[in-house]
């Protein structure tokens, strides 16, 4: 039976890679010698297919649609072996965007917040940003310019505060509660474009300091790592011949929170899952 | 779409205020709903108790369901830096500019609320910065709350504070007048704030109305004199890069520190403190700090003479 315990709940807008992320990941189960590997075959592998055909012809895979939300349960084994069923999802990044956008989480949402012991937010920095203000580009003479009304737009930090306060509260459980037995994981995609120097922590820190102290208040050990899913950016139409020669599982990194990069994928997983399974 | 019958209760445009994630839960809520309304409950997604905006009297319910809130006053003028004192906290924070200490920042039930009073101090995609505009003096009679919760490392514990952005002419009027119904918002802030920053505006202390800055000041700190009630009260001077005739800003300090002698001061500006790097204003984090460092007085309890350990034969006469 499919435990609950062992399922994920993936958040991350559209755009941050978990298709390829999935995917990957997939590829590593099935081919072994990381930390956790596939037991048997997975259930269902439609959701991965095409992007897991993209990334064997050497291409970047397409946008997920919207409305999809598939769960597929990979059975997975780790070095001592104990197994588990870990629950991945795959859905259009646009949920989210509507979620915090909307204000209202949908009930399904909430199910899979309330059954998921651990949550990995994916983040891709590039997306995001802090506007620069008076302080970071001072103006010489700030009286000269008109008061005006202007549209309010939230910053990037402040939403993904907003989407994480959200699933809190619909996760119906206390602050001590989530702050000593939930766990958060967060991992920063593409990591190869941001050619940053320094941990998973302080690229976040520099980025998003806002989201970071939110984060590190709300969680008692939350992870920070950094991923480049294919290790170098694909094109949708050209094929990269080292993909194909060599095969996309041979591609890829994580850079664990003290920075050091390792080719195991499956090290978010098994840092999330390692007190549940 | 039904409306909850609750005051305080603004389903369905926000959550439930009594904190029912399902309405059928909430007695309120099914006490009124009859069978031909049944099905206007939003059963497919669950809505937030806060719309993220500053806050309402009708709103701190949720706030303050864990301990009350410590509420800080933000008293002045018009003009005087109200907003932009707040606007700027924020960016600061937003950028990780802010040592707060043993604090972090842990949340905020007022976020697109702080993004408003933040977003005219930053720059878009052809426009300048410039400051917030004019915080009107809206039909409610309480000001806009902006909340903000800090988690105390060293405490363990967290704690949430309450900014007020109320429009100027509240508090002039009130000065005058202690229960003018156009100040009853400035009577509110007075009444609850657990610390009050007075702003005195530079700006308008150096300019051609300076009799008339000066006059609005000393009253406005007389009112506060009068109503503090022990409590904590900041002089904050606003807009501190520009210079101020040693007799008007002597005259102020008189008045303000005769009346509260145990009053702080402060001196914040925005404006670039040195030419180059990251800028964080003049006194901007140590007025934070000093605001998010108010505790409401403890509560001594005697020492009582004791025989034993077990609090059950705690209290009794000593034998001996």
């Amino acid at each position: 039976m499919n435990s609950p315990a062992n399922s994920i709940l993936l958040l991350g807008e559209s755009g941050v890679g978990k298709t390829h992320f999935g995917a990957q990941l997939l590829k590593r189960l099935m081919k072994g010698g990381g930390r956790l590997g596939m037991d048997g075959q997975a259930t269902n592998l439609e959701p991965f297919e095409a992007a897991l055909e993209s990334l064997n012809e050497g291409k970047s895979a397409g946008h997920t649609a919207t409305s999809t939300y598939i769960d597929s349960v990979w059975p997975v084994v780790n070095a001592l072996g104990r197994r588990a069923e870990l629950i991945w999802p795959d859905y259009g990044g646009e949920q989210i965007k509507s979620m915090i956008d909307s204000r209202r989480v949908p009930n399904d949402w909430r199910t899979r917040v309330r059954r998921a012991p651990a949550w990995l937010l994916l983040i891709r920095l590039q997306q995001t940003r802090v506007r620069d203000d008076l302080f970071s580009k001072p103006l010489a003479d700030l009286r000269s310019t008109s008061l005006d009304n202007r549209d309010v737009q939230m910053s990037d930090q402040a939403r993904l505060i907003e989407l994480l306060q959200m699933l809190n509260y619909v996760g119906d459980v206390t602050a001590e509660h989530q702050r000593s037995h939930s766990r958060l994981g967060v991992l920063l995609t593409c990591w190869d474009e941001l050619a940053f120097d320094g941990t998973p922590a302080e690229a976040l820190e520099e980025r998003l300091p806002l989201l970071r102290a939110f984060i590190r208040s709300n969680w008692s050990t939350p992870s920070v790592m950094g991923l480049s899913a294919l290790g170098r950016s694909l094109s949708k139409s050209e094929r990269d011949i080292d993909y194909v020669s060599q095969g996309p599982e041979n591609f890829g990194y994580i850079v664990m929170p003290d920075g050091l990069h390792s080719p195991d994928l499956t090290l978010p997983i098994q840092l999330l899952l390692g007190d549940v399974q | 779409m039904q409306h909850c019958t609750r005051p305080t209760c603004f389903v369905p445009d926000t959550g439930c205020d009594l904190g029912h994630v399902s309405l059928s839960k909430c007695a309120a809520w099914s006490g009124q709903t009859t069978p031909s309304s049944a099905h206007a409950e939003p059963v497919d997604e669950v809505l937030l108790p806060w719309s993220g905006s500053a806050l309402g009297l009708a709103d701190l319910g949720f706030v303050a369901g864990r301990a009350r809130p410590i509420v800080i006053g933000v008293a002045g003028s018009q003009n005087a830096g109200k907003t932009t004192l707040l606007g700027a906290w924020y960016l600061l924070l937003g950028r990780g500019a802010v040592d707060l200490g043993s604090r972090r920042f842990a949340g905020s039930f007022s976020l697109t609320g702080w993004e408003a009073v933040a977003g005219s101090l930053r720059w878009s995609p052809g426009r300048p910065p410039s400051f917030p505009p004019h915080t009107t003096s809206r039909s409610g009679r309480a000001p806009g709350l902006l909340h903000l919760s800090t988690w105390d490392i060293g405490l363990g514990r967290s704690s949430d504070h309450l900014f007020t952005d109320a429009p100027g002419e509240w508090f002039q009027k009130w000065a005058v007048n202690r229960d003018s119904a156009e100040g009853v918002g400035a009577r509110w802030i007075a009444e609850h704030a657990d610390a009050l920053l007075l702003l005195a505006d530079r700006q308008a202390l150096s300019g051609e109305s300076i009799g008339q800055a000066r006059g609005a000041l000393q009253l406005l700190a007389r009112r506060v004199a009068a109503e503090r009630q022990g409590r904590p009260v900041a002089l904050v001077w606003t807009k501190s890069d520009i210079d101020l005739e040693p007799q008007v800003e002597g005259s102020i300090r008189d008045t303000m520190f005769n009346l509260m002698p145990d009053a702080a001061e402060f001196s914040v500006s925005v404006a670039p403190s040195s030419a180059e790097g990251n800028q964080v204003g003049v006194g901007l984090v140590k007025l934070l700090n000093w605001t998010l460092s108010i505790r409401r007085p403890d509560i001594v309890l005697p020492a009582s003479l004791t025989t034993g350990v077990d609090p059950l034969f705690l209290y009794g006469v000593r034998s001996s």
